[in-house]
């Protein structure tokens, strides 16, 4: 190896050696460090923390891990600075983020330890000690709390700068009442009071009213200024913000703080910063909770119509139209309007019109702010359809309200509108007919009207039905129908009855006789024939005169006959019949079937004739 | 000695007077008012709306006696119109247990009926007796007494006929109209008799805002279930100032006399 490329190799190695110790050189002019405007604050107000990196370079500089911040929370920031200064040749840059942070409790607190990665390397800051006092004992915002220089370190510099004083803000909430029904307006009125130039405000994020609905109301592009004086001392007041709030629900509400971050100029002690740079500092405020008594809408005297609407409304009932034919349609505008809110209120009570077809309204709303006072509009556009001819009427409708002033319901009306109702045109008549049917509809229900008594009240107390002559009448047929079986059975068995009996049956008995006797008419059985022919001839003049059919002679029986009028050609046939059968019954021989069918034929005439002669 | 001319000659004259006279409450009016005054007077309050002077007026007219269906009818209109459901309902109730016809005042309970809060379904019937059952009610009992007084006394004259019938063909023909009467008799024996149970039934109304129903019959039993004015409930079993009873789903148990009033 030549010496050149050794005295290379040489420099190139120490060169190496020496690399490291460059940065490390740099390091050591590295200085961070954390500073508070105070240690000692009131509850409720923010401490403004500084974290600072100040070295040669501000390349690989990262923020400071605010990740933990123990008992404080971080409630504005960060704002970024920058500075460099050129000291006998020799440049000095700086970077501070500005933090807001609110304390979590009262007491002796500490902001920790935060390290700062710079270079790749970690520094970290000291903790800071910060004494909480309770709410209360807290100096009034114009006047400063004592403020000591933080204690310096080994990393901080020389030469501590002494904090700003503190920023003289403050933002109040304010309401007009304190007892609000439920539904009825509370304004909410947010103000800064300023002892400081204002640069910027605005709220963190949407404020919220939990068990309010709220509607803002917008201020004017030009804030108003005003200049008062608290503690003889000149303060400026800007309204920040106004919010309509509607209390949705009954009981003790709270209005929650509502948080804005200020953005204010500050006079840096530093005159060349003053003069070169517009140094700026964002807050945060915020104002005091406060809480309502919400009283519920008294239950007395609600009417029954009653939708929610609390304010002061008019009622306003137009027809688009005086005049129509059946079947045109009318447009019928319901017009609420008033002070108050009308979101949640529900229509008029709009009654049902007979012989009109009512359609479903167009509901329109609108809310506008005079005077901080909510104003609402609510429109039903309804759509009715004459169904008959005549003068119809579109009945009057009411809207009822619950005004806070007096703490009384009232109730607004129109007037009935009366519309003209043509018949539909002649060539509608002609093809269709000219009134839409429709059912008849029952319109709403009642009771059934009284009733008269023209004719005199009865008392009915005591029905006829259970009455002791209703079962009396009941059971007399009974009685009666039992003494009339009684008695005919009564009559049924006397001997004039029997007698009676015997006669009316006195055929009926001859004529089964004579059908004995016929089924007798043989020559092996004459004698049973002709004793049944004789049978049937006595015993009929027996039965019919009541008479015992066993001692019947023939001078008693032509007596009888005789006696009753029989006529003397069916005596003397009755006798010769009989004589017929005693004769063959004694000598049945002499006696064929012709002579037996005779002799039927002869007792069966006689009977007939009897019983037409004795009957007359 | 009475003669029976002189007994008939004396009911004549008893039946004219009462009919001259009138009931006895006609001329019983304690303060100079006739109960169909007092009833005209009621109307006329209630016309003019106001009802306490009606219901007092209607009230008077049945402390006479008089225990007319209109006059109840219109006492439940008179409590309907000052929202007393309870009272309401039980006057249409008694009402149409007088007049089972009277149409308006079941419109009127159904009506008083879909305004309580408690809504009892009952058991729905079967077609056929459900007609049986709203035919029957459709009739008054008075007539139904009149239709069953009719046919037993046609059929006892029919059966009393036979024995002095002189053809047998005649009395065939009465014993078979005798059965038919009969059996129409003890069809309408039978309406009656139901109509009778039916009028009879333990029935009352709740009176008060709530009555808590418990298990027995004491304020230390467990509350079953809760009824309201208005609902209607049978009466089962009494026990001191306890009573039982029991709603159409089944449901029963026990509440204080005081806060029913039965129909």
């Amino acid at each position: 190896m030549t010496r050149a490329p050794r005295l290379a190799l040489a420099a190139l190695v120490a060169l190496a050696a020496a690399l490291p110790a460059v940065p490390a050189a740099a390091q050591e002019q590295v200085r961070v460090r954390a500073q508070v405007d105070r240690f000692e604050m009131g509850e409720g107000e923010d401490l403004r923390l500084v974290v600072e990196v100040i070295g040669p370079s501000l390349d690989k500089v990262g923020p400071a891990d605010m990740g933990d911040l123990g008992d404080f929370d971080i409630s504005g920031g960060p704002s970024v600075s920058t500075r460099y200064q050129w000291v006998n040749g020799v440049s000095t840059a700086s970077k501070s983020w500005t933090y807001m942070l609110t304390p979590r409790k009262t007491g002796k607190l500490a902001v920790p330890e935060l390290s700062l990665l710079v270079g790749g390397r970690t520094y970290r800051t000291r903790a800071i000690g910060v004494t909480v006092l309770p709410r209360g004992t807290v100096r009034s915002p114009h006047q400063p709390p004592p403020a000591r220089p933080a204690p310096g370190g080994p990393r901080e510099p020389a030469r501590s700068r002494v904090p700003l004083p503190p920023v003289a803000l403050r933002v109040r909430a304010e309401i007009d009442v304190k007892t609000a029904y439920v539904g009825q307006q509370i304004t909410l009125k947010v103000v800064l009071a300023a002892q400081t130039e204002v640069l910027n405000a605005g709220p963190p994020e949407n404020p919220e009213f939990p068990g309010f609905w709220a509607e803002e109301i917008k201020l004017p592009e030009r804030p108003e200024v005003r200049r008062v004086v608290y503690d003889e001392e000149p303060w400026t007041e800007i309204t920040l913000m106004k919010r309509a709030l509607f209390p949705t629900t009954a009981g003790t509400l709270t209005i929650p703080p509502v948080a804005w971050q200020i953005q204010v100029r500050r006079r840096s002690s530093d005159p060349l910063e003053s003069f070169f740079f517009t140094p700026t500092e964002t807050v945060t405020r915020r104002s005091d909770p406060m809480t309502v008594n919400v009283l519920p809408l008294p239950a007395a005297g609600r009417p029954a119509g009653f939708s929610g609407a609390v304010g002061r409304f008019d009622l306003a009932v137009t027809a688009d139209r005086d005049m129509a034919r059946v079947n045109d349609a009318i447009g019928l505008k319901v017009r609420v309007s008033g002070e108050g809110t009308l979101g949640a209120a529900g229509p008029p009570v709009l009654p049902e019109i007979a012989d009109f077809k009512r359609f479903e309204p167009k509901v329109t709303s609108s809310a506008s702010v005079v005077g901080d006072r909510m104003r609402s509009e609510k429109v039903w556009d309804y759509v009715v359809i004459p169904l008959a001819p005549g003068v119809q009427t579109i009945p009057a409708i009411s809207f009822s309200f619950f005004d806070p002033h007096d703490r009384q319901y009232h109730a607004v009306g129109s007037r009935p509108l009366a519309v003209k109702v043509d018949r539909a045109e002649a060539g509608a008549v002609a093809g269709l007919p000219a009134v839409a049917q429709s059912d008849v509809r029952l319109l709403r229900r009642d009771i059934r009207h009284l009733k008269q008594a023209t004719g005199g009240l009865v008392d009915r107390s005591r029905p006829f039905y259970r009455s002791p002559l209703f079962v009396l009448l009941v059971l007399l047929p009974f009685v009666a129908d039992a003494g009339l079986w009684a008695w005919a059975r009564t009559r049924d068995t006397s001997p004039a009855a029997a007698r009676s009996r015997r006669e009316r049956r006195a055929r009926s008995v001859a004529r089964r006789r004579l059908r004995e006797a016929r089924r007798a008419m043989a020559p092996a059985t004459a004698r049973a024939f002709y004793a049944s022919v004789a049978q049937a001839m006595t015993d009929y003049v027996g039965d019919k005169f009541g008479l015992p059919g066993a001692g019947l002679t023939q001078p008693r029986i032509e007596e009888m006959l005789e006696t009753h009028g029989a006529p003397e050609d069916l005596r003397a046939a009755f006798h010769r019949t009989l004589e017929t059968c005693d004769f063959a019954r004694f000598a049945p021989s002499s006696s064929g079937e012709a002579e037996m069918r005779q002799a039927l034929r002869e007792a069966e005439e006689t009977l007939v004739g009897l019983e037409r002669s004795l009957n007359r | 000695m009475i003669t029976w001319r002189r007994i008939t000659t004396g009911v004549l004259a008893a039946l004219l007077a009462a009919a001259i006279l009138g009931p006895e409450w006609r001329a019983a009016a304690p303060d100079g008012r006739t109960p169909d005054e007092l009833f005209a007077a009621g109307n006329a309050a209630y016309e003019e709306e106001r009802y306490d002077d009606a219901v007092a007026a209607y009230q008077k007219v049945l402390g006479f006696g008089v225990t007319d269906p209109r006059v109840l009818y219109n006492l439940g209109n008179a409590h309907f119109r000052l929202g007393r459901l309870g009272p309401a309902i039980l006057n249409y109730e008694r009402a149409l247990r007088l007049d089972p016809s009277d149409r308006e005042a079941r419109d009127n309970l159904e009506l008083s009926r879909g305004l309580i809060r408690d809504r009892v379904g009952e058991p729905e019937l079967q077609y056929p007796i459900r007609v049986v059952k709203e035919t029957l009610e459709a009739i008054p009992t008075p007539s139904i007494a009149w239709v069953f007084l009719v046919c037993v006394w046609a059929a006892a004259a029919a059966a009393g006929a036979i024995p002095l019938a002189g053809s047998w063909i005649r009395r065939r023909l009465l014993g078979y109209a005798t059965v038919a009467l009969g059996l129409l008799a003890l069809t309408a024996g039978a309406s009656l008799l139901y109509r009778g149970r039916q009028d009879a039934a333990p029935i009352a109304i709740v009176l008060e805002d709530r009555i808590d129903v418990r298990s027995g019959p004491g304020e230390e039993n467990t509350i079953l279930f809760t009824v309201h004015e208005g609902t209607r409930v049978e009466l089962r079993n009494n026990l001191e100032r306890w009573v039982q009873v029991s709603l159409p789903n089944g449901l029963s148990g026990w509440v204080p006399v005081a806060a029913l009033e039965k129909v």
